[in-house]
């Protein structure tokens, strides 16, 4: 029996835990009580955690396809495939023929060096995360209003919130540790707003649920503003002190309406008053929205962010902007420049000054041009100019993250799969490399609230799986580059050089406490638990535009909304290999085998519809989709809800996988049983 | 109960007895923060086991029950199946479990040894230990908030179900014998003789340890009168309800529960493994049917299972006592605060009609006025 503190590996609350070993095997996982995310405790997935790693699925050995069928192969043999088949790529069509997409699951060394294979091996920007375009709305949004694209507060900070704002997420079922934190402030006197059109747990604990119609928020926040900016309620000092182009994001206030906007959102009047006064007056008001896979424009983000500075709400305990992750490491892989357009640091790849920087390290040229977004890569293949794909312990086939990688894999002269298991995009990969699994690496990732920390080896890895960093070094080694990597310790070391507010990072000082939140430099070797505690420089309001609501058709009353990421971990593969959580996350798919729509018992009554019915969905331009009705007043009325993982429906509406942020008005009729 | 005097600096001779004797020792360690757990003892870590600490988060339950435990083996061989079992017999000791965790055993003991046909897996493992238990009497390093073993009666000090009891008397520890085994070590030279002196103190250090327990009120006997009743309000349940988050925390740290769900996995091409792990009533797909009807399908029907199981009349009379050993743990693992002294509290409130509206109100209880309910 041995006991190793660590960090959980499901969402992005970065929970500290121990996982209990015997005769080389995982055997159990329990909080720590001491980690300041967690104070002892967890969510099902953390208490599970270790069912993982011991799943007897795991991928022993590299595969390479052979005749149509995979076989197993020798590390040398693999990889000496991989090199010859990227050079071959790289020569005949240039380098921007091959693209890299990664987990934002997997850790920063694994990130930071796929990136820099990508860059300074092959040559190319086309490198994303396969969390998409919500998480980049959020990076951008906090880099042009705050200048830090992260949370500015920790959570255990929320115990000191008067107001506490949540914002379109499900938190009990998704972020069950940063929901009963919220939670736990609320019953120790905190006021809560809840937002959104799904009615969900923690809306019961709510003083005020601002149910509104989707695609109505800027125009919620836009007039909540207005309420705060009418009645004097806005912090001037603050502004005046910290903020500049007040007087733009004034202009735009002013044309905003709380009655009209109370109709399009489908919130009454009185209760935008209540919660824009209860916002404003508060000492210390906290915002929480999700950055994965929840529609959440850029506007969004902005007039979200643009209430959190009317308000001061920046630099004080008990306030901030909480961009919440739900993968465990979005925040870190995008640190340390797994983005087409940005380098390690965040820093623009088409600025020469930050290229010349991060080339001076790594004494290789970096591509100027940004690369392809993961979505195009996905979806038309970068318009088919795309030869290769690497996937990091991504698994576009089975997660229907976007486009249609059944058509579209086919195509592709060479797809690498590193994995722990063999999932669904493994049936048109050319190589499988098996990777090491969670607690058997020593390994960092870098949480929500900016806390970068380690993962442990716990137990020593199966014969056969190598650690990805390690793959990744070997590869660029058999490319000709010089990587001298020879620990995950090292690769931090250099990322440290990297990337300006990891310049105080090493193991050492990582392993002393519970990890260090950045910015964490030689000056802060301790890090910084709050952003901006010591002044506010260059905040700045991003004015947001009115928006004109696209009201609905009299044929076509209700609205439907894809990408509802509820169900998110339905589609986990980590789920999937843990005995306890595959048995909780199927339960739905057992109740509706062929997928659901959810709809309101207020809509579906009127229509004779009951839950199970089969339904045809109808859009105003004539397309259509079978499916099972899920009737649950969890939704908003006039709503029609698409789960996640449930994508054949947007592709018979839409032709095709968006982004999930389409709005389409449709009709729904009932189908003779 | 033979009782023995050991000198302070010799307690830890103890530790030296028990692996002289075989057995692998499990003693409480801090590891970053405050955080402790129960680990083997080694010539390396020996000097560092806590004595007066904060009970471990996690319980020793698990030396007994392990969250994911493999039982057999099943291979296909040469047309038949041959089972290979794999019991573990390990002599252990667990070296300074607390006075709740003792009682846990006692309850995990009945469950799994008690009735007709006894867990073999269960009963090697329990059979191959040695329990040495650890009088609670440091108010400010043993007594955490969040404990009541004086209203669950199972402390500070074990009454049963232990081989040794340690108790520090100052210089002095007082060691106490439990069992056979128990009371074999006092043949070594370390333990001495006693004095009346030496009880009396005993006495009066635990009359003292007993004063400072913070969560000491927990009116139990309210709790299952309400229960046992039904009188206890759907409205209650349903916010206590939506304050849980389907975690199971609090169920996988109570050293009283004892469900488990089994896992057939394929391991090889013809073997399979069986494995036990962990279960919670908390989870959905813990009472929903092959046929797919849950009849505990809402979460606050499945977070009153958990009270009622260890409230109720019908399992009190049955065992003799509330499956609650008073360890505090479920309270601390809780994200909603609904471990078992907020629920016991909350359904005496909402169920007497006393003067605490305000409170229930403020707790985010219900802003609905309750009937008082007549008993």
């Amino acid at each position: 029996m041995a006991q190793k503190l660590t960090t959980c590996t499901f969402c992005g609350t970065g929970c500290g835990l121990y996982l209990e070993t015997s005769e080389g095997r995982l055997v159990g996982a329990y909080p720590s009580l001491s980690h300041p995310a967690n104070r002892g405790r967890l969510g099902v997935r953390g208490w599970h955690v270790h069912e993982v790693a011991s799943s007897p699925d795991r991928l022993r050995t590299p595969l390479l396809r052979q005749n149509g069928r995979l076989v197993e192969a020798s590390w040398d043999e693999a990889l000496g495939f991989v090199a010859e088949k990227l050079q071959d790529i790289r020569s005949r069509y240039g380098p921007d023929a091959l693209g890299f997409i990664n987990s934002p699951r997997v850790s920063n060394e694994e990130a930071y060096l796929l990136q820099k294979f990508a860059r300074a091996v092959i040559g190319t920007n086309n490198v994303d995360h396969g969390t998409g375009v919500y998480c980049h709305n959020s990076i951008n949004v906090l880099l042009e209003t705050l200048g830090v694209p992260a949370s500015t507060n920790s959570l255990a900070d929320l115990a000191h919130s008067e107001v506490i704002l949540v914002d379109g997420v499900a938190l009990s079922p998704r972020l069950p540790v940063v929901a009963g934190t919220v939670l736990r402030a609320k019953l120790a006197g905190a006021k809560l707003i809840v937002v959104g059109t799904r009615k969900h747990r923690l809306v019961e604990s709510a003083d005020h649920f601002l149910q509104i119609l989707p695609g109505t928020e800027e125009l919620l926040y836009g007039a909540l503003a207005k309420v705060i900016v009418d009645r004097g309620l806005m912090n001037s000092a603050f502004i005046r002190r910290h903020c500049r182009d007040y007087e733009a994001f004034l202009a735009e206030v002013r044309l905003y309406d709380v009655a009209e906007a109370s109709a399009s959102c489908g919130v009454p009047p009185e209760l935008i008053e209540q919660a824009a006064q209860m916002f404003a007056r508060a000492q210390g008001a906290a915002v929480l929205y999700p950055t994965g896979m929840d529609s959440h424009t850029r506007d969004h983000v902005r007039a979200l962010v643009n209430l959190v500075l009317l308000t001061g709400n920046v630099g004080r305990r008990g306030a901030g902007v909480y961009a919440l992750t739900e993968h465990n490491n979005l925040q870190g892989v995008c640190d340390v420049g797994v983005l087409p357009d940005r380098l390690p640091g965040y820093r623009p790849v088409a600025e020469p000054a930050a290229r010349a920087e991060v080339e001076a390290v790594w004494q290789a040229p970096v591509p100027t041009a940004p690369g392809l977004n993961a979505r195009h890569m996905l979806i038309d293949s970068g318009e088919a100019r795309l030869k290769a794909l690497w996937l990091a312990r991504c698994d576009p086939v089975s997660t229907a993250f976007a486009g249609d990688p059944v058509k579209l894999f086919p195509s592709f002269d060479l797809v690498v799969m590193q994995h722990v298991f063999l999932t669904g995009s493994a049936q048109y990969a050319h190589v499988v490399l098996p990777t090491t699994a969670f607690g058997e690496e020593q390994v960092t990732f870098t949480s929500m609230e900016r806390r970068i920390q380690l993962a442990q080896r716990a137990v020593d890895p199966p014969p056969g799986p190598m650690p990805a960093w390690e793959q990744l070094t070997r590869l660029a080694r058999r490319l000709g580059a010089d990587w001298p990597y020879a620990s995950a310790a090292e690769v931090m070391d250099e990322i440290a050089t990297v990337v300006p507010f990891y310049s105080g990072v090493s193991y050492a000082n990582l392993d002393s406490n519970f990890g260090r939140q950045w910015p964490c430099t030689k000056e802060r070797p301790l890090g910084t638990p709050m952003l901006f505690a010591n002044g506010n420089h260059g905040l700045r309001f991003v004015p947001v535009p009115k928006p004109t609501i696209i009201s609905a058709l009299p044929e076509y009353p209700l609205l439907l909304i894809f990408g509802q990421s509820l169900y998110y971990w339905n589609q986990s593969v980590l789920v999937q290999h843990s005995e306890t959580l595959r048995r909780e996350h199927r339960i739905l798919l057992l109740d509706y085998p062929e997928g659901f729509v959810e709809i309101n018992p207020e809509d579906a009554r009127p229509l004779n519809i009951r839950d199970g019915n089969k339904v045809r969905l109808v859009a105003s331009d004539g397309a259509a989709a079978r499916t099972t009705a899920r009737v649950t007043d969890e939704i908003c009325r006039g709503t029609v809800c698409v789960p996640y993982f449930v994508r054949e429906v947007e592709r018979q509406i839409l032709g095709s996988v968006g982004e999930g942020s389409a709005l389409v008005w449709i009709r729904v009729e009932k189908e003779a049983a | 109960m033979k009782a023995r005097i050991i000198a302070r600096d010799d307690v830890i001779r103890i530790t030296d007895l028990l692996r002289a004797r075989g057995y692998e020792v499990l003693a409480l360690f801090r590891d970053r923060g405050a955080d402790e757990f129960f680990d083997v003892v080694t010539d390396a870590n020996r000097s560092a086991i806590r004595w007066h600490a904060l009970n471990s988060l996690n319980p020793p339950k698990r030396f007994l029950l392990p969250h994911l435990e493999p039982l057999m083996k099943i291979h296909r061989r040469n047309g038949g199946v041959q089972i290979e079992p794999a019991y573990d017999e390990r002599k252990r000791a667990i070296f300074g479990i607390r006075s709740c965790d003792v009682a846990g055993i006692a309850h995990l003991d009945r469950f799994f040894l008690g009735g007709e046909y006894p867990d073999i897996y269960y009963e090697k493992r329990r059979r191959s230990l040695f329990v040495v238990n650890f009088v609670c009497t440091d108010p400010e390093l043993d007594i955490g908030e969040n404990c009541f073993c004086l209203c669950a009666d199972t402390g500070p000090a074990a009454r049963a179900h232990f081989d040794l009891q340690l108790m520090d008397l100052g210089d002095e520890y007082m060691a106490g014998a439990g069992s056979a085994a128990g009371e074999e070590l006092f043949g070594d030279a370390i333990f001495r003789r006693g004095t009346p002196a030496h009880v009396e103190r005993r006495r009066a250090i635990l009359a003292e340890a007993r004063r400072h327990f913070r969560a000491s009120t927990s009116w139990f006997s309210a709790a299952v009168r309400y229960i046992s009743e039904g009188k206890t309000r759907e409205e209650t349940w349903e916010a206590i309800g939506n304050r849980c988050m389907e975690c199971g925390g609090c169920t996988y740290v109570c050293p009283t529960c004892t469900c488990f769900t089994m896992s057939d996995r394929p391991v090889g091409p013809h073997e399979v493994e069986r494995a036990r792990i962990w279960d919670s009533c908390a989870l959905s797909g813990f009472t929903r049917m092959a046929g797919g009807f849950n009849p505990r399908r809402a979460v606050h029907d499945r977070r009153n299972r958990r009270f009622f199981r260890k409230l109720d009349h019908y399992f009190v009379q049955r065992e003799l006592s509330v499956a609650c050993v008073g360890c505090g743990r479920c309270a601390t693992v809780c994200h909603g605060d609904i471990g078992m002294p907020s629920v016991v509290e909350l359904i005496r409130r909402a169920s007497s009609g006393s003067p605490a509206r305000a409170d229930l109100a403020r707790d985010g209880m219900s802003s609905e006025q309750h009937e008082p309910v007549a008993h």
